[in-house]
């Protein structure tokens, strides 16, 4: 018989192996980007918005008709945070910190890691550049992070 | 014709961390004390809409199939619900549009999370995000609100002192709510020392992992009135979604809630309200964190776009205030399990038929909004309800 306050469980877990398609869109984005450190967005020959990440039609013209554009490795910081725990809920020493960046000629952006600077260095609205991996595998990781841009 | 909907009684329980019944007990809970407080019988309700955020919370899929026995719903029709947070309203809302078209006479509202059953409710919170361009990020719950809590105080010159003076409000608030899960009487002071999560948030800004469930029971206009001589009626409903794609909206500033001021709009213009601030009696407002009370506050119009601040400084959302904001103690006191966060719309209900106990507010309550919450600052959805 258990003790009457200590609750019973029954204890699992649940681990479920996943292959995600990166779709029409994604497979041309993390090819570029693996294979010429290119970020490509899809402009709307409608309405004229560069969709970054790239979709392959416009939410609001609501057309498929797109075409691929380059847009520059640099933008502008929307906002950012740093975190002192792990996802999996683990206290940190040193922080680690995220920022999301609308880059230049796009309408859009990426949430990425920002590095070389520690947060009192940034602020909303300052100029910020991508600095990519060497060996880069096609996918969001072949970015290393976002740095204050250096001219 | 649109039938009109009434609110003829709310199920309660204490909201806690690791709670000892299962999901089916809990609902079993709720459900009773809905029928006990409306005076109806399970056989009374015709169908029954179910409201649940994430089933990785639980690790029962489908959960929805375990709330069926527990809710009354043997053998009738019964749906789930699920928009992220926002759960807690748009599953009332899917209630309400069963008994308002004229299918159901009485329709039983559940709404229920056991976040704690698994270690890592962050862990499940990270599998919520775009598995290409955001998950492998690593992002959280806690740094996905300072990155709009951030935005948020830049764009109208707000200060963590305001949003400590959230925290101090509704966790005392709920030191009179026996149902509540981390009443705390603090001061400005032990929230501004308290760790940071993610700047500005820190940890006495949040809402605790929680397990509990809430039950509403809705009627249509042809029995409410046999039920109570004066019912709470839902005056008006609205919902707004914004981009998943949050890097590359149209209005870039997170700091700003389009998609709130839009469910907002609608639930006003139904129900018939132009000035929220002089027409809103009492609201319950979606308050994981401190700012987030404060950015509903302002697209709920219960102050001016940016004037959260002088809302809090003022003292006018306190329980005693001009226009209480969660007497409750809102989802920082009560506790946060994400769906049955319902529980705003049920003191809603308590406030305005007087029965709120030690939380009642110390004026009249004849009209009150509550609002929801979710997703990757994507969805809200808010009721007006009123006595006529």
């Amino acid at each position: 018989m258990a003790k009457k306050n200590i609750k019973m469980t029954i204890d699992g877990e649940i681990q479920i192996n996943y292959h995600w398609s990166l779709g029409k869109a994604g497979e041309r984005f993390f090819t570029e980007l693996r294979d010429n450190k290119r970020i490509m967005g899809t402009k709307c020959r409608q309405c004229g918005r560069i969709l970054v990440p790239p979709r392959i039609f416009c939410e609001e013209c609501f057309v498929e008709d797109m075409e691929w554009v380059q847009v520059e490795p640099k933008g502008t910081l929307v906002t950012f945070g740093e975190s002192y725990f792990s996802t999996d809920g683990k206290k940190l020493k040193d922080p680690w910190m995220l920022g999301i960046v609308r880059l230049n000629g796009s309408d859009g952006g990426l949430i990425h890691f920002l590095g070389e600077a520690r947060p009192e260095d940034l602020q909303i609205g300052m100029p910020m550049e991508a600095v990519f991996k060497d060996k880069r595998e096609g996918n969001i990781m072949d970015i290393l992070y976002f740095r204050p841009a250096k001219n | 014709m649109v039938k009109r909907v009434a609110i003829v009684g709310v199920g309660m329980q204490k909201f806690e961390f690791r709670k000892r019944e299962t999901v089916e007990e809990m609902i079993f809970d709720v459900t009773r004390d809905a029928l006990e407080n409306s005076g109806l019988s399970k056989d009374d309700i015709d169908a029954v809409v179910f409201g649940s955020a994430v089933d990785a919370f639980c690790g029962i899929h489908n959960s929805d199939k375990v709330a069926i026995d527990a809710s009354g719903g043997l053998l009738k029709p019964t749906m789930r619900n699920s928009t992220s947070g926002s759960t807690a309203i748009s599953t009332p809302i899917l209630g309400y549009t069963h008994v308002a078209s004229g299918m159901y006479d009485i329709v039983m509202v559940i709404c229920f999370e056991k976040m704690s059953e698994n270690h890592a409710a962050q862990a499940v919170f990270n599998t919520v995000y775009d598995e290409a361009f955001v998950r492998p990020i690593g992002l959280n719950v806690p740094i996905q609100c300072g990155l709009e809590a951030r935005a948020y105080l830049h764009r109208y010159g707000l200060t963590e002192r305001q949003m400590a003076k959230v925290s101090v409000k509704n966790r005392g608030n709920a030191l009179a709510n026996p149902y509540a899960q981390l009443p705390m009487k603090l001061t400005v002071e032990d929230v501004m020392a308290s760790p940071y999560l993610s700047w500005p948030v820190k940890l006495l800004d949040t809402s605790p992992v929680t397990d509990g469930a809430r039950a509403v029971i809705l009627a249509s206009e042809d029995v409410a009135k046999e039920l109570d001589d004066d019912p709470v009626w839902i005056k008006g409903v609205g919902r707004g979604a914004d981009s998943v794609w949050f890097m590359g909206r149209r209005n870039a500033d997170l700091g700003r809630l389009d998609y709130a001021y839009l469910a907002a709009q609608q639930a006003y213009d139904m129900a018939g309200i132009r000035n929220p601030m002089a027409e809103i009696d009492y609201a319950e407002v979606y308050d994981p964190f401190t700012y987030k009370e404060m950015q509903h506050c302002e697209a709920l119009g219960l102050c001016p776009e940016g004037g959260a601040g002088r809302m809090i400084d003022e003292g006018i959302s306190l329980k005693d205030g001009d226009l209480p904001v969660n007497a409750s103690g809102g989802l920082q006191g009560e506790g946060n399990p994400i769906g049955a966060g319902m529980s705003r719309l049920c003191w809603c209900y308590l406030q305005i038929k007087g029965k709120a106990g030690a939380c009642q507010v110390p004026k009249d309550v004849n009209t009150a909004v509550a609002n929801g919450w979710g997703g990757m600052y994507q969805y809200n959805a808010v009721m007006v309800l009123g006595r006529d």
